[in-house]
């Protein structure tokens, strides 16, 4: 996909505040403000933006120059990294050990063997087999900050982009205004609730088709991130198969709910818990369980 | 009871004739059943109001669901 | 064993280092907070429903209001309150004669007359009619669902308390679900002025020797029923119900007319009453029905296609047809037209009869009631829905119900071969209904 020039975001009445919608990240985007003032929220939503569109052009994996793609077309010589991203590279190795592997960013070169088009062209066991010389956190030397991918491998971000986004973008708007949600792409934040103390409202889609709300949920502070399947899957031989790969193996993660909804205090950790969930498969629902934190599982 | 037979049967037939030509709709493939307007029934304030007409204006009620009734209007 | 209880602590221990590990990658020193709160909004539908008969006959405005809501996870609480309030006049079941014929009104106290030629209505119709229900509806095990309920109706001289349960499970992979339904109602009827002995003639002014006290009946209703997916795009339903009521049955306001055999006038009443002869009706205290029901609905497009049948058939010799068809055309996601027909064919209950011959042998039971007598009925509507930007729904239909039915045969003798013994009834149906969303 071309990457897009940043659309001047739009802003309009909503309620007794403002709401601003632009696209990044592949996403719809949009900063709700709960402040009657049109400049406030003028000021907020460009500042959202920005950030949003800022962490798109370093990290997204689709634009030629940036950090990442230096990081994938080393060939086996050492990268240095600046600050952001060595923080990004530590919280992912942090989770590729609390996952006991699962997690892994890595994984990404999986998507030349599976194209999750609803068609019934499953890989071969030599196809997917091939690639795992190529995935593994654990062949990447990395030490802040340098770091090392052995040739071929390839780093991918966008598991963690857009949550890291909402709450990156959330720490800049706060000094701003604190009557603020921001929902990137579902994955949102609220910053407090809206003017005069009332929650944000909330759902989360069905998901069966037609976009019905399964759950309403009143937000007043802190973050509600989603990892789902929708509509990305094969199906063969009265199997299906969910676009959520274990990189330990190269397959699907079987058993998994269709979609995982989590609350927690920021959207990253929020977005981590749902895809950690995810990738527990059957287990999905046990594993939030034992977190003791609120999450909707949708089957 | 001749009654009764009647009525199985009448019912067994065309059952059977139904299910030999369906085919095996997976749950991801419900998404057009799944929509309110193809639901047995769309619009129970409607159903209701009918029910209940038509129980007073005719002598037959019900075969949806449970026949109307509870009122003196018949 | 060792290795799963560790790997369980592992999983256990992930919140607070997650935690941690997202407070120094976001460069955050203290922990944040979540408050989030699941809503079980109420789901809610209003309705107000106009019901026009022509020719002066009933008329009735109904209020509805239809409630449901999530209590728990997968448990829902259905409420739901109708107001009838009904005025007009409707047929009385004597027929009309060449004469001004005078009756008594049900409580006795006070007559009404009917013109040369004219229908004979009752024109002291009129109530206002409360009904409530509840409804309580669980999942049982992984594909079964259960609801129960209860409802409550009462009017001026009418009172109904039912209860029903109602079992579902799917099998097949969601694809076929088996239904079996049981209700059972009890109902009381207590008619102004009193309940009228079968057969016996209508009195003057004033005179309620032969009446009598309270009536009571019991229904109970078994259903037996599956609905099957076909295809993605179609699933059909096919009901198998069963109805038997006990009690009393007859319509106490309803009578019969007693005329000459040869003339077809009306035959004097009791000594001293003023009245011509009337009878009032007389049905058995049973009647078992049996409906078989099938339902075809498909998705033509993005539109709807709806076509049912039933056929009806019970110990009282009534077969009725009933066949239905809508289709929903939709317009984008959020209007619709749906065009709406329904023919209805029935056969006379076996005894049925418009009149009753003087110095024939009375039958065992006898009643006039157009509703137990042979007729088709055809409904012509049409319904306009529109979602609201709040996500709200509103629609408005209109209907047009004619039935039109036959005499039974060899009663239009004499003066009754010139008159309407079957009038057509016309009936205009609008209903005005505003579905609140959930936002």
């Amino acid at each position: 996909m071309a990457p897009q020039p940043a659309a001047r975001p739009l802003l309009s009445r909503r309620g007794s505040g403002w709401l601003g919608v632009f696209q990044a990240m592949a996403s719809p985007c949009e900063v709700h403000v709960g402040d009657a003032d049109l400049a406030t929220a003028e000021r907020v939503v460009a500042i959202a933006a920005a950030e949003a569109h800022r962490i798109e052009a370093k990290f997204s994996r689709y634009r030629r120059g940036n950090i990442v793609d230096e990081i994938n077309t080393a060939e086996g010589r050492p990268v240095v990294v600046d600050d952001e991203t060595a923080r990004l590279l530590d919280y992912a190795a942090r989770l590729h050990e609390l996952s006991d592997g699962k997690f892994d960013v890595t994984s990404g070169v999986l998507r030349r063997a599976w194209r999750f088009d609803g068609s019934d062209r499953v890989p071969t066991e030599e196809a997917v087999a091939a690639l795992l010389p190529i995935v593994g956190w654990d062949k990447v030397r990395w030490s802040a900050p340098e770091l090392t991918l052995p040739p071929g491998m390839e780093v991918d971000l966008g598991g963690i982009g857009k949550e890291y986004a909402v709450d990156s973008a959330a720490g800049l708007v706060r000094p701003v205004s604190a009557r603020c949600l921001l929902n990137f792409g579902g994955d949102l934040l609220a910053l407090g609730p809206q003017y005069g103390g009332a929650p944000w409202r909330v759902g989360i889609e069905s998901v069966a088709e037609g976009g019905a709300v399964a759950r309403h949920i009143d937000l007043t502070v802190g973050a509600l991130a989603t990892s789902g399947d929708s509509r990305r899957f094969l199906f063969k031989d009265g199997k299906r198969y969910g676009h959520v790969l274990d990189p330990r193996t190269g397959w699907p993660v079987v058993e998994a709910p269709r979609s995982v909804t989590v609350a927690a205090a920021t959207c990253t950790e929020a977005g981590m818990l749902a895809t950690l969930a995810l990738l527990q498969g059957g287990a999905a629902e046990a594993f939030l369980e034992a977190q003791s934190v609120q999450f909707w599982a949708l089957r | 009871m001749k009654l009764v037979m009647k009525g199985v049967v009448g019912l067994l037939v065309p059952t059977a004739v139904a299910l030999a030509g369906c085919a095996r709709v997976e749950p991801w493939d419900r998404d057009v059943l799944a929509r309110p307007d193809m639901q047995i029934v769309a619009d129970p304030v409607e159903a209701a109001a009918d029910e209940h007409i038509y129980f007073s204006k005719e002598a037959s009620s019900g075969g949806q669901g449970f026949g109307g009734g509870g009122c003196g209007c018949n | 064993m060792q290795l799963k209880n560790r790997r369980n602590a592992a999983l256990r221990e992930i919140g607070t280092p997650l935690a941690a590990a997202t407070c120094a990658l976001l460069g955050q020193s203290a922990p944040g907070v979540v408050q989030a709160q699941e809503l079980m909004p109420w789901d809610i539908d209003t309705s107000m429903l106009i019901y026009s008969e022509s020719d002066g006959r009933v008329q009735d405005l109904s209020l509805n209001l239809w409630g449901r809501k999530e209590l728990r996870e997968d448990k829902f609480l259905g409420l739901t309150l109708a107001i009838d309030s009904l005025t007009g006049a409707s047929p009385s079941g004597a027929m009309p004669a060449n004469v001004v014929q005078t009756f008594t009104s049900p409580s006795g106290n006070s007559q009404y007359t009917v013109a040369p030629g004219e229908q004979a209505l009752d024109t002291s119709f009129l109530d206002t009619r409360t009904a409530l229900s509840a409804s309580w509806e669980m999942p049982v095990a992984r594909l079964g669902l259960l609801s129960v309920g209860a409802n409550l109706s009462d009017e001026f001289d009418y009172t109904s308390t039912g209860v029903n349960a109602r079992y579902a499970r799917d099998f097949n992979n969601r694809n076929t679900t088996l239904s079996f339904g049981l209700a059972l109602a009890n109902d009381t009827v207590s008619p102004v002025g009193g309940s009228p002995i079968p057969f016996s003639p209508m009195l003057g002014l004033g005179d309620l020797r032969n009446k009598d006290g309270d009536q009571s009946k019991d229904v109970t209703d078994f259903l037996i029923g599956v609905s099957q997916v076909l295809n993605r795009h179609t699933i059909i339903q096919i009901n198998y119900s069963l109805s038997q009521a006990d009690g009393y049955l007859t319509d106490p306001y309803k009578l019969l007319s007693v005329v000459d055999p040869v003339t077809g006038n009306p035959v004097g009443g009791p000594p001293g009453s003023g009245r011509f002869g009337y009878l009032f009706e007389s049905r058995p205290d049973t009647r078992d029905k049996q409906s078989v029901y099938a339902l075809l609905k498909r998705n033509v497009g993005g539109d709807v296609l709806e076509v049912s049948y039933r056929y009806m058939t019970d110990d009282w010799d009534i077969d009725s047809h009933t066949i239905e068809a809508r289709y929903r055309f939709n317009f984008g996601a959020s209007r619709y037209l749906q065009p709406h027909v329904r023919f209805y064919q029935q056969s006379a209950a076996n005894f049925y009869t418009t009149v009753l011959f003087a110095g024939a042998a009375l039958p065992a039971y006898a009643t006039a009631d157009h509703r137990l007598g042979e007729f088709d009925g055809l409904t012509l509507g049409l319904k306009y829905g529109q979602e609201t930007s709040r996500g709200s729904e509103w629609s408005a239909r209109i209907e047009y119900y004619t039935q039109s039915g036959n005499a039974s045969p060899g009663a239009a003798v004499g003066a009754l071969a010139n008159l309407d013994l079957y009038p057509d009834l016309n009936a205009l149906i609008a209903q005005f209904s505003y579905k609140f969303g959930k936002r």
